[in-house]
């Protein structure tokens, strides 16, 4: 078991910077095909295309064989109580080796139990029991796998009377009983530390720095009360400010821009995506996008509705 | 209270059912209904009740938008107050048991002839037939879209010999009481189509290049085609048509040309040859 743990954590050490990444969404599929945008590397949506036999799977094939490729998984449900799920992890494994990501990642977070998936990234009790229960789910699965697993922290938006320990110590103790990386979404810190009053700066300092092997960056709507984790918009200064402070800390990792609501064409994606260069220094010369509060009811944490197949009709 | 009150299953149970029951499945060890201020933490600026909320009103929200775009056309055709309300019900009662969102709505069609509120009545109302249809067809064209199937990407030509004719990898024939694929293209078209009246259609869609083909055939062409579906040869599929429908067979044999062109123009047609055994 220590042996397999040290073979992952080498692994996830050795792991490429590809640089600046974007998602891949179907409605620029058409656009990335043709022109063949000059992007480092794209995240694909891993549920989206291991039960494809069409159009999806038969795009990510060609856009595989263009552009190095990392697996982001929204179903693993890596702190559900439910028993693993085995149909899920062999058609995951199936489409790592037909896509051969650089790695495959997901959240540390439930997504459902007794069976439901409620398709939203729900938080886990930070305590003893949950700890041992998730480093032992995530052994499996990276022994399944036969490789390591990276795990995000998600944006949440409440905590449990039944947590003692801090999610920075939680994802440290992960990382030093599986092996496992870490994806740091710095706009997730930030939602979370403004709707459950910690400081991201600090959570961002206490984190195992050598362990992540990406970054996420994102825009968010400020409802004054809290933040939703809505992924349609442009970054906010702040988390650029996180950014560049991760970025230092780190060393530099790959580092990629979610955009899931209101998604805009490829060149407006893209150029927020390239402002993460002027922020990898301490010196800014960017304007910035500061944050506004909008308040309403409509704000809808992870979309997911861009997850749901565009039917293509002649 | 103690706010260990929940193993992680039991917690995990109570959240969930909080959110798609909205109200709590497991009360862990309490003898009393657990309130959410006893597991969840308030902070400066939101109690523990809205905290949770924010989970409560995204669930319904996220999928009830996944709804919207899988059954775009239906959504319109009730309107976005009733279709939200049917979506509402049908997530309630079919909560989502996959890990993919592609197959979120598959019960949505039988939910809505379940639920039809003249159910029990002897004379029923029309309107909910043609919106059970077109949710049917909405699904089954993104069902369509993404199967496994042997691609068809080569060119059939017209003068194929009739044996060497069978129906394409992707070809899926349907039979409606409305007028559905009429309906459902000019809606993507970007049209305002009107609620139709009854009118019993004819259609067949086809995947060519990854991208669907629709097509509304007429019932006799949707017959022939199914014939040929179960194995038929052209000439098989023409005697059928012959004995069933009491076809004249000089009249099949001249309208014939003209079908075999726009069959094999649509993709419904490759060549034994070219494609497979």
């Amino acid at each position: 078991m220590i042996e397999q743990r040290e073979k992952y954590s080498d692994l996830i050490k050795s792991l490429p910077n590809p640089g600046l990444g974007l998602g891949l969404r179907s409605k620029h599929f058409n656009y990335i095909l043709e022109n063949n945008p000059e992007v480092d590397w794209f995240e694909v949506i891993s549920e989206n295309f291991m039960d494809s036999g069409g159009r999806p799977r038969h795009v990510l094939r060609q856009l595989a064989e263009r552009y190095p490729v990392v697996m982001h998984g929204v179903s693993l449900s890596i702190g559900s109580t439910d028993p693993l799920n085995k149909e899920y992890l062999t058609k995951l494994k199936l489409l790592a080796e037909e896509v051969k990501p650089l790695w495959i990642s997901d959240h540390l977070c439930w997504t459902g139990v007794n069976s439901l998936n409620t398709h939203d990234l729900l938080p886990v009790v930070l305590n003893e029991e949950s700890l041992k229960h998730i480093c032992n789910r995530i052994n499996q699965v990276q022994d399944f796998l036969e490789r390591p697993v990276v795990f995000e922290n998600p944006s949440t938006y409440l905590t449990f009377k039944q947590s003692t320990i801090h999610e920075y110590g939680f994802l440290r103790y992960m990382t030093e009983e599986t092996g496992c990386g870490l994806l740091l979404d710095v706009n997730n810190v930030y939602v979370s530390g403004f709707n459950n009053d910690f400081d991201p700066v600090h959570y961002i300092h206490q984190l195992p720095h050598d362990r992540i092997v990406q970054m996420h960056i994102a825009g968010h709507q400020h409802c004054g009360t809290h933040i939703i984790d809505t992924h349609d918009r442009q970054v906010v200064k702040d988390v650029w400010n996180l950014f560049s402070l991760a970025w230092q800390l780190t060393g530099g990792v790959a580092t990629l821009l979610e955009w899931d609501g209101n998604i805009p064409e490829f060149d407006v994606y893209h150029n927020e995506l390239l402002k993460a260069k002027q922020h990898m220094s301490s010196i800014l010369v960017v304007d910035q996008v500061t944050e506004t509060q909008e308040h309403g009811e409509e704000a809808v944490s992870n979309p997911v509705d861009f997850l749901v197949n565009d039917v293509v009709v002649n | 209270m103690e706010s260990n009150i929940f193993s992680l299953k039991q917690l995990q149970n109570w959240m969930q059912g909080m959110l798609v029951h909205h109200e709590p499945l497991e009360n862990g060890n309490a003898e009393v209904p657990v309130m959410v201020e006893h597991v969840v933490n308030s902070s400066e600026r939101l109690s523990a009740v809205k905290h949770l909320d924010i989970y409560r009103y995204s669930y319904i929200a996220r999928l009830r938008a996944c709804m919207q775009s899988q059954f775009s056309a239906l959504a319109y055709a009730l309107g976005s107050e009733l279709f939200e309300l049917f979506a509402d019900q049908y997530l309630d009662t079919y909560p989502s048991e996959s890990y993919t969102l592609n197959t979120l709505g598959e019960k949505f069609p039988a939910f809505l002839e379940e639920t039809r509120l003249d159910a029990s009545q002897e004379e029923k109302e029309t309107w909910p037939d043609f919106m059970i249809e077109l949710a049917g067809f909405e699904y089954a064209l993104s069902v369509i879209f993404d199967e496994r199937a042997n691609e068809n990407n080569t060119v059939t030509p017209n003068n194929t010999p009739d044996e060497l004719l069978k129906p394409a990898p992707v070809l899926h024939l349907f039979h409606y009481q409305y007028p559905i694929c009429d309906y459902y293209l000019e809606f993507s078209q970007g049209k305002e189509p009107e609620l139709p009246f009854p009118e019993e259609s004819y259609c067949a869609v086809t995947r060519h290049n990854y991208k669907l083909g629709l097509f509304t055939i007429r019932g006799a062409q949707y017959y022939f085609l199914k014939s040929m579906q179960q194995g038929n040869t052209v000439e098989n599929a023409k005697n059928d048509l012959i004995k069933t429908f009491n076809f004249a067979r000089i009249e099949l044999d001249k309208i014939w040309p003209e079908w075999k062109k726009s069959f094999i123009e649509a993709g419904f047609f490759v060549a034994k040859n070219v494609k497979g055994p």
